[in-house]
């Protein structure tokens, strides 16, 4: 009784998704309503009660995730990283022009590299406080997530990493990203169990290398068929080929990278354990255009007010796609030991990044 | 007594409780395992509600939860705590109420924000504006003409129109050629004024530019400029106009725009300050008539003039009505000032060519 099983068969999932988009209607509506009347400000309330539907429509082994995280503390978490950053980036853009007016462009330079890198700096911490405000706010049976580090370390290790990739024209990306998401979730923890992720490059490499290679190719092959039309002297023909061939390189590099993530993010919970429990996601790289796609189609058709419903849609998304294997010994799942940040989400905020 | 799921939060297992009524605001909870506990309305929060589930969690217990089938019995719901569902006050009043008043307030927030330059340029303080100006013409740097004989011409020029204001103290007004070959005129924060080498090389006419500098100091002394500055401001403009590059930043600062309000209080004063001054208002409107016919071709540079200062042809006819043929002008400059104003940015020492 005390270990919960959880062997999924063709019915029966142990993560499943049991909302539905009427249930969720009258919470849309009303967030975009207040939205609107508040002139912004609501959204911090609009995202806690959104999250607080889409957890409670979440089934992990048999019983329902819970949001606990309120509109109130990431309103207070906005103010707070506002207060902290504006004079930052007041000081940067009042030192900036006045060094180019004194002719001091090298140090203005220098002061424009500082600020880059006190930026990604930033951005990584901020990643990585926002995955861990998530999990502290993420109740199951009663016990929470978290992590016992503050992120600053990890801000360090991202900047690293980015500019590594940047170096490399972001060839060396597959190694960056899975050694951060690594580092990110490692510092995890859901109750008394850490998360451990062993995800590497392997088997990431050649669809990598395809969103170099394949654009490159059609480059090579559109270049041969126009300079042949073009040697027939039909010179509209060949700007049609080269036109064609720019549309192409521009749709193939987006679907490509695409490609990648889909296969990074199945690799990345295949290779993720918590205690017992082992995770698995099988979205492939169609699914995800289709939810791209569709998200994008029912703005367009609803004018506007399905942006409301991208959330509702991406959580869904994930939660379909993804499985739970192993059991979880609930009587050894012991309460949270980590810190609650208070913070919340307010430097993801700042940076507009999301944390899955 | 209800069947609830309760958790203890101090690991995941799952234990039953029942639960009953204990007085009007308080419930009797009675785990599995453990002890019967009689916890007050106040004591607990309602982490959940909806259609299937009622979730109380217990406050300074974290992960304690009580989860309740629905429909829980009136009398039990009774003596719960309330759940929220758009959050605080929204909750008591409801959600039509609120957002009316949501919608009063917010009305109020945007229509204070749009005469809020009006009320609160007159208190800002003129060191901070001049300070904000002084970096904005510091940015100019080698923009500008350094023709020693043009400044004179310049700041004899602003005398003539408004004596005493080139003598130092607050209300100072220092004026400046640019070497920017753009038909235009400025006035900056910090009460400073400048006028760009397009609209010296077009204009033949110093009385000309005498109309349009004195339409520029009336800007500066009604305090326009600030007015637009805290109306940009309001849209974070302020913060761009400091981000931008060199060249951007002539042309942001060129950019603050005023209202048509504003256009036509410095129209009147400028025709004021031509009469006091003795100064032909002719040329000036034969200006705005000619700007007013190139306005029918695309790609000039005089619609930037009239994009901020709109209808050119009604004011041509303003600054000719104002002539009076009782009053013996005199010309703005004499000659040799006049052709040292001119020529001020191409008589600067270090001329430096740009676009």
């Amino acid at each position: 009784m005390n270990v919960m099983g959880s062997a999924p068969t063709a019915h029966e999932r142990a993560i499943r998704f049991t909302g539905n988009w009427r249930e969720y209607l009258p919470i849309a509506a009303s967030n975009v309503l207040l939205i609107i009347v508040t002139l912004g400000i609501y959204r911090f309330w609009a995202a806690a009660r959104q999250r607080r539907y889409l957890w409670s429509r979440t089934e992990v082994i048999g019983d329902r995730l819970e949001w606990s995280g309120t509109g109130k503390e990431m309103f207070i978490g906005f103010l707070i990283v506002t207060l902290v950053l504006l004079p930052f980036f007041l000081f940067f853009q009042f030192l900036l022009p006045a060094l180019v007016a004194r002719g001091k462009a090298e140090a203005a330079g220098g002061v424009f590299m500082l600020f880059y890198v006190a930026i990604l700096y930033l951005a990584g911490v901020a990643r990585f406080r926002a995955l861990r405000y998530r999990l502290s706010r993420t109740w199951w049976r009663g016990i929470r997530g978290g992590s016992d580090e503050p992120g600053w370390n990890y801000g360090g290790e991202y900047l690293g990493r980015i500019a590594l990739a940047g170096i490399t024209m972001w060839i060396a990306w597959p190694w960056m990203a899975t050694a951060l998401f690594r580092s990110r979730w490692n510092e995890m923890s859901f109750g008394s169990l850490p998360f451990r992720s062993t995800l590497d490059a392997e088997g990431l490499k050649r669809r990598w290398a395809g969103i170099y290679l394949i654009p490159l190719a059609l480059l090579f092959v559109g270049g041969i068929a126009g300079a042949t039309i073009g040697l027939g002297g039909r010179s509209a023909s060949a700007s049609a080929v080269v036109v064609a061939l720019i549309v192409m390189i521009y749709l193939a590099i987006p679907l490509l990278t695409l490609h990648w993530y889909a296969k990074y993010y199945r690799k990345a919970a295949e290779t993720m354990s918590l205690g017992e429990l082992e995770f698995g996601f099988d979205a492939t790289t169609w699914q995800w255009l289709k939810l791209f796609l569709g998200n994008i189609a029912l703005a367009v058709v609803t004018l506007g007010f399905g942006l409301a419903y991208w959330g509702y849609r991406n959580w869904a998304f994930m939660v379909r796609h993804m499985h739970l294997y192993g059991e979880i010994d609930v009587t050894a799942l012991g309460q949270s030991a980590t810190r609650v940040p208070t913070e919340a989400e307010g430097f993801a905020d700042a940076f507009d990044i999301g944390a899955l | 007594m209800v069947q609830a799921t309760f958790y203890d939060g101090l690991n995941a297992e799952r234990y039953t409780a029942e639960v009953a009524v204990a007085g009007p605001r308080s419930i009797r909870v009675t785990p599995s395992v453990g002890e019967p506990v009689e916890l007050e309305a106040d004591e607990l929060v309602v982490a959940d509600e909806d259609k299937q589930k009622l979730i109380l969690s217990r406050r300074g217990l974290p992960g304690w939860r009580l989860i309740l089938d629905q429909p829980v019995a009136p009398e039990l719901r009774a003596a719960l705590p309330r759940s929220a569902h758009y959050g605080g006050w929204i909750d008591r009043v409801g959600l039509g109420k609120a957002s009316l008043v949501l919608a009063g307030i917010a009305g109020a927030v945007l229509l204070i924000g749009h005469s809020a330059p009006l009320w609160i340029a007159p208190i800002v303080p003129p060191s901070w504006e001049r300070n904000v100006g002084d970096a904005i013409v510091g940015d100019f740097g080698e923009l500008r003409c350094r023709s020693p004989e043009g400044d004179a011409a310049l700041n004899a020029l602003v005398e003539r129109l408004d004596p005493g204001a080139t003598g130092p103290g607050a209300n100072q007004i220092r004026i400046a050629a640019l070497d920017v070959d753009m038909f235009n005129a400025a006035a900056i924060p910090g009460a400073h004024i400048v006028v760009f080498k397009g609209a010296l090389d077009e204009t033949k006419n110093i009385d000309a530019l005498a109309g349009i500098i004195a339409h520029e100091i009336a800007h500066v002394r009604r305090r326009h400029v600030t007015e637009a500055l805290v109306r940009e401001l309001g849209i974070g403009a302020l913060i761009r106009t400091f981000a931008g590059s060199v060249g951007a930043n002539a042309e942001q600062v060129v950019g603050l725009s005023f209202t048509r309000a504003n256009e036509r209080e410095a129209d009147a004063d400028a025709i004021a300050t031509l009469r006091r001054a003795g100064i032909d208002p002719r040329p000036t409107a034969a200006l705005f008539a000619k700007l007013s016919k190139k306005a029918g071709g695309d790609s000039n540079p005089a619609l930037e003039f009239l994009d901020s200062h709109p209808g050119s042809k009604g004011r041509a006819g303003n600054f000719a009505r104002s002539y009076d043929p009782k009053i013996s002008y005199r010309p703005a400059l004499d000659p040799a000032a006049a052709k040292a104003m001119l020529t001020a940015c191409a008589n600067d020492p270090k001329p430096i060519k740009r676009r």
